[in-house]
């Protein structure tokens, strides 16, 4: 009896550490490189340009990298500023627009409902790079380029398709009679909105919100061909310019340090948002 | 308290004047007229598709009319909101708030039409009270039961005082138990508020014990309007001889022989009463399975053959074949079990025999 007992829980403890001992190598093959970064942004400046083995600082612990970013331009705050505003401009603008028009979308009938839909939706087939031009004209006649508003409307544009297809699932799978109840009650459309569905699809809204902080963020090349003015670059193009440091040498401690920068506000809003995050994505697909 | 301010009310009717309603070129609801009398208990009964939920979105206001007025007491409400119209819903799938708490949504309606706070608060009570919800006031929908959320859902109609209550099969998602309390806890509402009520069901024991008046719809048309006693032994054709009742009333063809004598599966019968047909008419008679007794051979009983028994305990239903191959469901309370297989002499209860012509209208 206490053999077999004995027997059971050794099976046991042989399973519980195989499976823990290949999640935890799995897990740091994903944090690795993060944690590289992290290390190298941490050395002295000298230390960082030389062949990174071993990756953790051997001549003492440094902030020289985060100064020597901190000097960059104008200065870091500047350009960590003008990232922030211009990511925070497009959430806001891209719930607001996706959050009425997926409403729309779900909830009422008008002529040519699904040819707009899906013209909406196809515009996610043409690859934005090819549109650059034409945007840039667009931008230059309306007197927006080089200005962050102009980039916040790029941005808005191109991550509009997924947000409305996204806010019309999410509005989809509240059920029909609860706004039926809210009419009864005498809700009228706004109020409806906010006080019924909005709480209803904030899972969907808080999907948006991450996906439109995350792309305009880390948006590259946009940024780069519209905004001219060192002042008004975000962070993205300030470390491509960053990189490249004396007579082509590259300043990988600020690199690195950029990075972790960078990366601290994608993590906290993740990390803030992801319950609801994951029960965006699979609104509706279960009942 | 509601069922004081609802008694100084006056009892709302509400009228349907040449209503139809269609979507696209389908038409659902066809040209339709009845009349609600104030404080009275209307059933909608119908299969599914018949147009009974439509009818009743049609008078709550989420549903547009096509066509024809609707009237709640006497006032043309075919074009308000539903929230302007004095009803309030109950709906299949309870259709609470799920962010809110349950006295939120008790309040929510009120709240919106600006009601102040200390009588939103006196009127919540008051339903939680009715409904002895008291102690749920501050859950959220989701941590109640069924059973409850339908109070729930009960409680936010009356705290809207509305003329009108409209049920859409409110009982459907619950389980048999509950739902024969909660159909009494409808009942004993109906007698307390003695507000109108219009409730739609495809369960004939909620329309029988329910109703002042049932309302048999088929097809986005009206069969027959009448109290649960006349539909039942009255029925006015073959299809509302068919829904109503359960196990359903037995039709069978016959030949009409002289006035008072038919023929059903060879076998000719002497009735009790002249019969409005013409000799050798073809006809269709009902007879209800307890309107059936097994017999000795004699004049007038009709030999069958048991196809098989079911066993109610107090009640024993055989399905049997006549001669002529038309099947029959006999409601047995007494005697020796029937075995399949086994020939038997069949008597039907003249008086209670109904006829219908060939086209299904009662005669």
């Amino acid at each position: 009896m206490s053999n077999r007992k004995s027997a059971t829980a050794r099976r046991r403890l042989f399973a519980a550490t195989r499976y823990h001992t290949i999640g935890l190598f799995i897990s740091l093959l994903f944090v690795a490189p993060i944690a590289w970064s992290a290390l190298v942004s941490f050395k002295p400046s000298a230390e960082a340009a030389r062949p990174p083995l071993p990756p953790w600082p051997v001549e003492g612990f440094s902030t020289q990298s985060y100064e020597n970013l901190q000097k960059y331009g104008v200065g870091i705050w500047t350009y960590a500023g003008n990232s922030l505003t211009v990511a925070a401009a497009t959430v806001a603008v891209t719930v607001v627009i996706s959050l009425l028009a997926g409403y729309g979308f779900s909830r009422f009938k008008f002529p040519l409902k699904n040819v707009l839909f899906v013209l909406i939706i196809s515009t996610v087939m043409i690859p934005f790079q090819s549109i650059l031009t034409p945007l840039f004209l667009i931008l230059t006649k309306l007197g927006l380029q080089n200005t962050l508003p102009g980039i916040v409307l790029i941005y808005v544009t191109l991550h509009l398709p997924f947000s409305i297809f996204m806010m019309r699932n999410a509005f989809d799978a509240v059920p029909k009679e609860i706004e039926d109840a809210a009419r009864v009650d005498g809700a009228s459309v706004f109020l409806m909105l906010r006080r019924v569905m909005l709480p209803l699809v904030l899972p969907g809204v808080a999907t948006v919100a991450i996906f439109a902080f995350l792309a305009s963020w880390n948006e590259f090349l946009a940024a780069l061909i519209l905004l001219t003015d060192q002042k008004k670059y975000t962070l993205p193009v300030m470390m491509a310019a960053v990189r490249s440091g004396q007579f082509g040498t590259i300043d990988w401690g600020a690199v690195q340090s950029g990075v972790m920068l960078m990366m601290a506000p994608c993590l906290a809003l993740f990390l803030l948002l992801q319950r609801y995050y994951i029960r965006g994505l699979t609104a509706g697909a279960v009942k | 308290m509601s069922a004081q301010h609802n008694s100084a009310q006056p009892k709302a009717t509400i009228e349907l004047k040449g209503v139809r309603k269609s979507f696209g070129s389908v038409d659902v609801i066809h040209d339709l007229d009845l009349k609600v009398e104030g404080g009275e208990f209307v059933v909608f009964v119908g299969p599914s598709g018949c147009g009974k939920s439509t009818l009743l979105r049609m008078i709550a206001g989420l549903e547009e009319v096509t066509d024809g007025d609707i009237l709640i007491a006497g006032r043309d409400v075919t074009d308000l909101d539903p929230a302007k119209r004095g009803i309030a819903m109950v709906f299949q799938s309870y259709a609470l708030y799920p962010h809110m708490s349950v006295r939120e949504n008790l309040a929510f309606g009120l709240e919106i039409a600006r009601t102040p706070a200390a009588e939103i608060r006196r009127q919540v009570e008051a339903a939680a009270g009715i409904l002895k919800i008291g102690p749920l006031l501050d859950r959220r929908p989701g941590q109640l039961s069924g059973g409850q959320r339908q109070r729930v859902a009960i409680g936010r109609a009356i705290v809207r005082k509305p003329l009108v209550f409209l049920f859409d099969e409110p009982l459907s998602n619950l389980d048999a138990e509950l739902r024969v309390s909660m159909r009494v806890e409808i009942a004993r509402l109906h007698r307390e508020l003695g507000n109108t009520m219009i409730y739609v069901t495809h369960d004939q024991t909620e329309a029988m014990t329910l109703a002042d008046r049932i309302v048999v719809l088929r097809d986005g048309r009206i069969e027959q309007v009448g109290s649960p006693r006349e539909v039942y032994e009255n029925p006015a054709n073959l299809f509302v001889a068919g829904f109503i009742g359960s196990p359903r009333m037995n039709i069978i063809d016959g030949t009409c022989l002289t006035a008072t004598r038919i023929s059903i599966a060879g076998t000719e019968i002497e009735l009790d009463r002249p019969m409005p047909a013409r000799s050798q008419e073809a006809i269709k008679l009902g007879i209800r399975p307890e309107h059936w007794s097994i017999t000795d051979r004699q004049d007038n009983a009709l030999p069958a053959q048991v196809e098989f028994a079911e066993y109610l305990g107090s009640t024993r239903y055989v399905h049997c074949k006549l001669a002529n191959g038309d099947l029959v469901t006999i409601e047995q309370r007494g005697g020796r079990d029937a075995k399949p297989g086994e020939d038997l002499w069949l008597n039907c209860h003249r008086q209670a025999l109904k006829i219908f012509s060939m086209s299904g209208e009662a005669r």
